[in-house]
């Protein structure tokens, strides 16, 4: 089933896995809190990527996706008293409805218009939460004393990671998968792939359907993390541009660039707090992130993997001319 | 109901102004300029700065605003949108980052507090037993002879024909000796003075704050969907038409609601007539 070049990334994945399962013996609880926050930036930029690095269609509306999984859980579980193993996967499936919302747009139009659509669909939703039946969604000041999934930074830790790689191996798998293939086709040509007798709107709604799976699993898991849930934290520009810039700066169409980007971003973001005052970082963000996107637009993952074939191919040439020499 | 009818065309002549401000540049240069809120924005503050916080007559205030509104405008497109031309989705994702700089830059200097700037035109007029501003009432004769004197503009002068000329067919125009690098220069300046503009009247119809900027562009995109893209008066027609929704839902059903059903109409408009009302081709 898994090819050569599949079965060789194996042992990176365990790796990774290995080293992030031990991090919580190596660093201090305030570090940790800052993983957990990189981890759920690392699932929204890669359901982010599945949908608009893969084909194209570029999303300015995920953290609407985000924030009707929060939003729905929050008052499942707030105002209804249900028990997280049901108002959680509630929330996930009206998610993939609302991502299926974003589909219509993308029926007709291509690339441009979608992104502002979808755009309008995140400022839409912000004022009809804060001011749409606010006994039931808390209004401007949103809901609080939400649910725990787990207590604690360490076990809270543990749950972001596992979802975390879960959805990158899953992601990572299908972005290399034949599926991947006509993903990456439909945002090169559509009409070709079109021409080529594959149906691109199931393709299409597909990674719609997927992207808003993983965007909702993120989002209730983030809702119960931090056991709050406000309008202007959700559905507002600076989330989406945090979102938006992991996975640009990472490199997008290819899974593994946004989870780099997200842990680049927040740690960028922590270690910065004493020498930038807050006003300014989003001010750096931007500028890095436009420089990164105008002069390097395939990322760091991008260019990280390219300096590693070419030392690859340097070390298995010096290793076949000192076999000849031996 | 002369209370909508009179409310409906006063805000359509303000989303007029701010949708024509952006449809200029994707007929001209077949980008969408996600910066586009941020001359809105800097017209509003650079108007407040200048009229509130220095005490300049307002009519130089104005032109301040416009002044900074092009400066900007010539900025995001020699900075930015330039070298990503043959790529709109660049462009898309590059204005979206630069607007977000821009508005970080703006609370840098103004907090994120939000400010009431003082009506242009201040007072109050009776009609029919209606409270209409003066303010408002003056935001929207401005905003008809602004769009009147651009459609005069390019329609009979000569400048004006070469921008249209080269949001027909660039190369062709090229042939007949127009430069477009200067077509859009002058297109984007233009723009930029438009939308800070419209913004001095937008803040003076709201308030000023940071986040602003992202009504306004979703106004203008809903109206430029609507309309067709590149269409001015698809855009004035558009306008109308979005703005009297609002204000009859915002009178009749819930002020909420304003917003989602333009959401909606948006939304049947692409489904069903993807090239807007009087659209041309999107390529």
């Amino acid at each position: 089933m898994l090819g050569g070049k599949l079965k060789k990334s194996i042992p990176w994945w365990l790796l990774f896995t290995a080293i992030m399962s031990l991090m919580p013996l190596l660093i201090s609880t305030r570090s940790i809190r800052i993983l957990i926050f990189a981890n759920f930036i690392a699932i929204f930029a890669m359901s982010w990527d599945i949908l608009s690095g893969y084909t194209g269609y570029i999303s300015f509306g995920h953290p609407f996706l985000i924030g009707v999984a929060g939003y729905t859980s929050a008052i499942l579980t707030h105002q209804y008293s249900m028990p997280l193993y049901v108002s959680m996967p509630a929330a996930v499936l009206l998610t993939m409805v609302a991502g299926i919302l974003f589909f219509f747009p993308a029926l007709r139009t291509r690339g441009t218009y979608f992104a502002l659509v979808t755009l309008a669909f995140m400022e839409v939703t912000y004022h009809l939460v804060e001011v749409v039946k606010p006994e039931l969604t808390g209004g401007t000041r949103g809901l609080t004393g939400l649910p725990l999934l787990a207590t604690g930074a360490v076990p809270n830790y543990y749950v972001s990671l596992f979802a975390m790689i879960v959805i990158a191996v899953s992601l990572w798998l299908l972005g290399k998968s034949g599926g991947g293939l006509v993903f990456s086709a439909i945002r090169m040509d559509e009409d070709a792939v079109k021409s080529a007798g594959l149906n691109t709107t199931k393709f299409k709604l597909f990674a719609f359907t997927l992207s808003a799976l993983v965007a909702g699993i993120g989002g209730v898991l983030f809702t119960h993390y931090l056991g709050s849930i406000s309008p202007r934290g959700m559905f507002d520009i600076n989330f989406l541009f945090t979102i938006l810039i992991a996975a640009l700066i990472g490199g997008e169409h290819t899974i593994i660039g946004p989870i780099l980007g997200a842990y680049f971003l927040t740690f960028l973001l922590e270690y910065s707090r004493p020498y930038i005052p807050g006003a300014w970082r989003y001010l750096f963000y931007g500028m890095i992130a436009l420089i990164v996107y105008n002069y390097a637009p395939r990322g760091i993952f991008t260019i990280a993997t390219i300096a590693g074939k070419w030392l690859g191919r340097k070390m298995t040439r010096r290793e076949r001319y000192d076999q000849q020499a031996a | 109901m002369s209370d909508v009818i009179i409310q409906g065309f006063l805000i359509s002549g303000l989303y007029a102004l701010i949708a024509v401000g952006f449809t200029m540049i994707f007929s001209v240069g077949r980008v969408l300029n996600l910066a586009y809120g941020i001359y809105i924005m800097i017209g509003g503050y650079v108007y407040y700065s200048l009229s509130q916080a220095l005490e300049i007559s307002k009519v130089i205030s104005l032109l301040g605003a416009m002044i900074a509104g092009v400066l900007f405008a010539v900025i995001t497109y020699l900075g930015i949108v330039k070298r990503l031309r043959s790529n709109p989705i660049a462009v898309e994702i590059s204005t979206l980052i630069w607007a977000v700089v821009m508005q970080a830059v703006i609370i840098l200097i103004y907090s994120p507090a939000p400010r009431a700037i003082w009506p242009i035109v201040p007072g109050v007029a009776h009609v029919y037993g209606i409270n209409m501003s003066w303010n408002i009432f003056f935001a929207m004769i401005t905003s008809w002879v602004v769009l009147g004197a651009l459609l005069f503009f390019v329609r009979k002068t000569l400048v004006g024909r070469a921008i249209l000329a080269v949001s027909m067919d660039a190369k062709g125009a090229l042939l007949s000796g127009i430069n477009p690098e200067h077509i859009n220069l002058l297109t984007w300046a233009l723009s930029g003075a438009l939308g800070a503009l419209a913004g001095v009247f937008f803040a003076t119809y709201t308030q000023l704050e940071p986040s602003m900027w992202v009504s306004p562009l979703i106004t203008a995109v809903a109206v430029v969907i609507i309309g067709g893209i590149g269409s001015i008066v698809g855009s004035l027609v558009a306008a109308h038409l979005v703005g009297f929704m609002e204000t009859i839902t915002t009178s009749l059903i819930a002020p909420e609601l304003r917003g989602v059903f333009t959401l909606l109409l948006i939304i049947a408009i692409l489904v069903i007539l993807p090239k807007g009302l009087l659209g041309q081709e999107e390529t």
